[in-house]
């Protein structure tokens, strides 16, 4: 690159604003000095306010922002399902309410979620390999599943209360990648899968017994989470506790690495 | 799919405010109203089933990235890029010297110049074209923009620079 490059390059900076708070000082001392570099400035920036002037963001028309706007609204509330329906109907909405309690429709109550992780958490004990990353670094953890689960993974610390990281992996969970971080204590391990919110959330932790494993599922700002363990259910309770108040911590911190 | 709630719910907190912007980004990179409509609505439809899984930080530049992406799906199935759009016109690595359009010397004497700026934008390759307009017209940062047009910085860079560049000589402005 040549120096005429990089000195346009630098003054474009200073133009877009890229320029941090030393090199604004910089350049603006460059400009003092040089009358042909400050005209040159003020000669992009009228260009740039030109452009502005002659492309400037147009509303889009109002039939698109109607119909874009309407996928983004609730779906409206069909008022036979508050009055008697006339049998056909109830007989298509009973036949619906089966099919889509098989086809995960019903997303609120999501039980099979828990029975497929119970398993996994079943298989992994039995064949030994439970982490696809192993480590108790979250900082090693929390990238490896954030390339590649959709979700941005709450992957805390809690070796303090006694629950070291021992790594991740992700479940493929009804057509969905669940990223699942693995916490041991003792020779147990607690296993927590999180999730798209389902339901609303809320302070219940609902918990239950599958397969003589311990489930607790619960939800926090915008996640659903589900830990499957074969610890009891105090220290399971004590387990989310402590991971629900170290990922409201996380949450608190400011924007930091 | 129906999209749940909480799609719907982020949908109209993330990508309905950007919607004008989208349109706006889809009708200078397509270069009509019709084809920006059916890119836009796309486009909201990626982006509302994204938000079942995904948190989004920069709405407005993951919005314009979804456009574009969608823009230039659209763009190629309409027709071939032209040669102009595929190089990058990185050759000989200069950033001052574009080439003035063949018919920028009659722009020169347009005297709206506002229609010979728009004239020039719309000449410019694609690749130009979509960087200057997300700095410019909607203030993504280089990183942004990189990240949008999965290019590195110092080829958004040096793409700004001759997209300015183009325009400047169009309007005539004489260094």
């Amino acid at each position: 690159m040549t120096e005429a490059d990089e000195k346009a390059l630098r003054l474009q900076a200073a133009l877009d604003g890229e320029l941090d708070a030393a090199g604004m000082l910089a350049f603006e001392r460059a400009c003092a000095e040089d009358p042909a570099l400050a005209a040159e400035f003020a000669r992009m920036a009228s260009l740039e306010e030109a452009l502005r002037r002659a492309a400037p963001i147009e509303p889009a028309p109002a039939h698109l922002r109607a119909r874009m706007a309407a996928l983004g609204a609730p779906p409206r509330q069909r008022p036979w399902l508050f009055s008697a329906p006339p049998p056909a109907l109830a007989a298509s909405l009973l036949l619906g309410a089966l099919l889509g309690y098989g086809g995960g429709l019903l997303r609120p109550a999501q039980p099979q979620d828990e029975r497929a992780l119970v398993s996994a958490f079943m298989r992994t004990q039995i064949g030994g390999q439970s982490v696809d990353v192993a480590t108790s670094d979250r900082h090693v953890v929390k990238p490896w599943l954030a390339s590649r689960a959709p979700l941005a993974v709450a992957a805390v610390d809690l070796a303090s209360a006694g629950f070291p990281l021992i790594g991740g992996r992700v479940e493929a969970l009804d057509g969905r990648i669940a990223p699942t971080l693995v916490y041991r204590r003792r020779e147990h391990r607690i296993e927590v899968t999180e999730l798209p919110l389902s339901g609303g959330a809320g302070e219940t932790i609902a918990t239950s017994r599958l397969d003589g494993y311990h489930v607790a599922r619960w939800s926090d700002f915008d996640r659903s989470y589900v830990a499957v363990t074969d610890l009891p259910e105090t220290e399971l309770a004590d387990f989310v506790a402590a991971f629900r108040a170290a990922v409201a911590a996380e949450r608190e911190e400011p924007r930091a690495k | 799919m129906t999209a749940s709630d909480l799609a719907r719910r982020r949908f109209a907190a993330v990508a309905l405010p950007h919607l004008d912007a989208a349109y706006s980004l889809a009708k200078s990179l397509a270069g009509n109203g019709a084809d920006a409509e059916d890119i836009v609505q796309e486009a909201c439809l990626r982006a509302l089933a994204a938000l079942e899984t995904q948190q989004v930080e920069k709405p407005r530049a993951w919005m314009l990235t979804i456009t574009r992406n969608v823009a230039l799906t659209f763009l190629s199935r309409r027709a071939p890029p032209s040669p102009a759009d595929i190089g990058d016109l990185e050759r000989d690595g200069r950033l001052s010297a574009a080439e003035p359009g063949p018919d920028a010397e009659t722009r020169l004497i347009a005297a709206d110049e506002g229609a010979a700026l728009r004239g020039a934008l719309a000449e410019l390759p694609l690749a130009l074209r979509e960087t200057l307009l997300m700095r410019a017209v909607h203030g993504l940062s280089y990183r942004d923009i990189a990240v949008a047009t999965a290019a590195p910085v110092g080829t958004v860079m040096s793409r700004l620079a001759r997209a300015r560049a183009a325009l400047a000589q169009a309007l005539g402005a004489k260094k």
